[in-house]
């Protein structure tokens, strides 16, 4: 520290900057800059930044700590006399939510059997992991948080990271103990999304500000203020569903989004292990009859197809899907007779229940 | 003998100048945001690196005003390089002349801080604009102007009237 390796004395009792060091330096911090950008940073200086910041999140931990500490004492006062309302009101949407919760497991169990009807493959998605904002670096040139669990805890790239009230961003960068969370407001977000009431698909872009706004939505969107924005899952990348926002029209005839995560300060959150969906070329499949046989265009003895269901037999579940009948009752006592016929009122059902 | 009382009194200013570096790196990147509204969050670790530089200028050589830019880089997210050029050119075009050149009062240091200041911040936004390949947020680099402005008198004044009452030791020169 104390060296004197890069500045000099002048005869003058001055220390100066040593040029030469000075300019590596600047001219360092330049090609830096040059080959770090985000858009196409390489995995080095990935690496280099996710072992930063698992070194530094245990500090920055410790140091959130006591502002927390204050962040919570006004709340606690505040509700302290709102508590017994609070608890009353509460109890009331206890009693509501457990039928909201038997009717999900029923819907649940409904579209379990719908997807094994119509040879589905639900989205598989791990446990949920919770974790801390350790900085919140809101700067002039990244939107992001920075969280206290990292590849050790199954936190990868990509993956979403959400709040109580909706999606936050994704993970950016992912060390070993923490990780970055590349919020939907930065300028290098980008999210497929759609209204919900509609499907009408968009790209919702961030541009720095508190309401993202909604681009390529086409001549007639058909959007509405107030539109329930979810996300369309058509990069592979997110999941389809999740809550993002409701939808605001501009002056100029943009639209922007009001981000339901917004509703409260960015502190605790959940990252979903979801494994996006690769692309055919991403993922091939060697043919075992053309490995065996290169020259042979079809193969000798058709496969079974294994994606139809049996058409007679059961399933696993128990559920006869072999098409409508009065014994076409599963388990769970949901008729899965006629699968088109009665998918109109099942999705009112399930839009019922997303709208509260 | 001498050598080893050089190295004492020597010893505790070095253990600061870390020590107040480091808390300003932390204190920048960790969530403080204690009310809605915009983040009012000084630039702490330029406003570190520019006392010690003109107090003690042997303490911060420019690799060191380099690593502290790039650790704030690492830390906020930006692009690797932003702070750590803005630091160099700010703290290099902003130092007093002299081994202890900073003068006592606290007018011209604030002058000289402000100065500072607008070349972090106007080499940051065109350096970060570059890496992103779209304009910065001016405003947050406005509110960290303006919030480090109006810090840098209070932490000035009481640096200064340590630097008064103990001439020797601790941060004085």
């Amino acid at each position: 520290m104390a060296n004197q390796r890069s500045g000099r004395h002048d005869g003058r009792g001055e220390i100066k900057f040593s040029p030469t060091i000075f300019v590596v330096l600047v001219f360092l911090s330049v090609i830096l800059v040059a080959f770090d950008r985000p858009a196409n940073r390489s995995p080095l200086f990935s690496s280099i930044r996710a072992g930063f910041t698992d070194l530094a999140a245990p500090v920055l931990e410790i140091a959130a700590q006591p502002i927390r500490f204050v962040k919570g004492i006004a709340p606690y006062f505040r509700r302290q006399g709102q508590l017994a309302e609070e608890n009353a009101r509460m109890q009331q949407d206890l009693m509501e939510a457990r039928g909201w919760v038997e009717l999900a497991g029923r819907l649940q169990d409904r579209i379990e059997v719908y997807e094994q009807a119509l040879n589905v493959e639900s989205e598989a998605t791990g446990e949920r992991i919770g974790a801390w904002t350790v900085a919140d670096p809101d700067g002039p040139f990244v939107h992001a948080r920075l969280i206290g669990r990292g590849q050790a805890a199954g936190v990868r790239d990509g993956f979403p990271v959400i709040n109580v009230y909706g999606l936050v961003g994704r993970v950016t960068e992912a060390g070993q103990r923490s990780a970055r969370v590349l919020l939907l407001t930065d300028l290098n977000s980008r999210v497929p999304v759609m209204a919900d009431r509609s499907n009408a698909r968009a790209i919702l872009i961030g541009d720095n500000s508190d309401f993202p706004r909604l681009d390529y939505v086409g001549r007639n969107p058909d959007i509405q203020p107030g539109d329930r924005i979810v996300t369309s899952g058509d990069d592979g990348i997110l999941p389809r569903g999740l809550p993002v926002g409701e939808a605001i029209a501009t002056r100029d005839g943009q639209w922007r989004i009001r981000l339901y995560s917004d509703q409260a300060p960015i502190d605790f959150v959940w990252v979903w292990p979801y494994e996006r969906v690769l692309a055919p070329e991403d993922e091939p499949v060697v043919d075992e009859a053309m490995a065996v046989n290169p020259d042979a265009s079809v193969p000798d003895v058709p496969a079974p197809d294994a994606t139809a269901p049996d058409a007679t037999a059961p399933d696993a579940s128990g559920a006869d899907v072999s098409g409508g009948d009065a014994s076409d009752v599963d388990a769970s006592g949901v008729d899965v007779s006629g699968v088109t016929g009665s998918a109109s009122s099942d999705e009112e059902g399930v839009s019922d229940a997303q709208g509260q | 003998m001498r050598k080893v009382n050089e190295q004492a009194s020597t010893g505790w200013p070095i253990a600061w100048c870390v020590l107040s570096i480091f808390f300003a790196l932390i204190a920048y990147a960790t969530p403080t945001k204690l009310l809605d509204g915009p983040h009012l969050m000084p630039t702490w670790p330029l406003m570190v690196l520019f006392l010690w530089a003109n107090m003690r200028p042997r303490f911060v050589p420019p690799f060191i005003v380099f690593f502290v830019g790039l650790a704030q880089d690492l830390l906020t997210g930006a692009p690797m390089g932003v702070w750590a050029l803005a630091y160099l050119a700010a703290i290099s075009a902003s130092r007093f002349r002299g081994e202890d050149g900073m003068p006592r009062d606290l007018g011209p240091i604030w002058i000289r801080f402000l100065m500072a200041l607008a070349i972090a911040h106007a080499l940051a936004f065109v350096a970060g604009s570059w890496a992103n390949d779209q304009l910065a947020d001016w405003y947050k680099l406005v509110l960290e102007f303006i919030a480090s402005a109006l810090t840098f008198p209070l932490i000035g004044h009481l640096v200064l009237r340590r630097r008064r009452g103990s001439r020797s030791g601790f941060i004085g020169g």
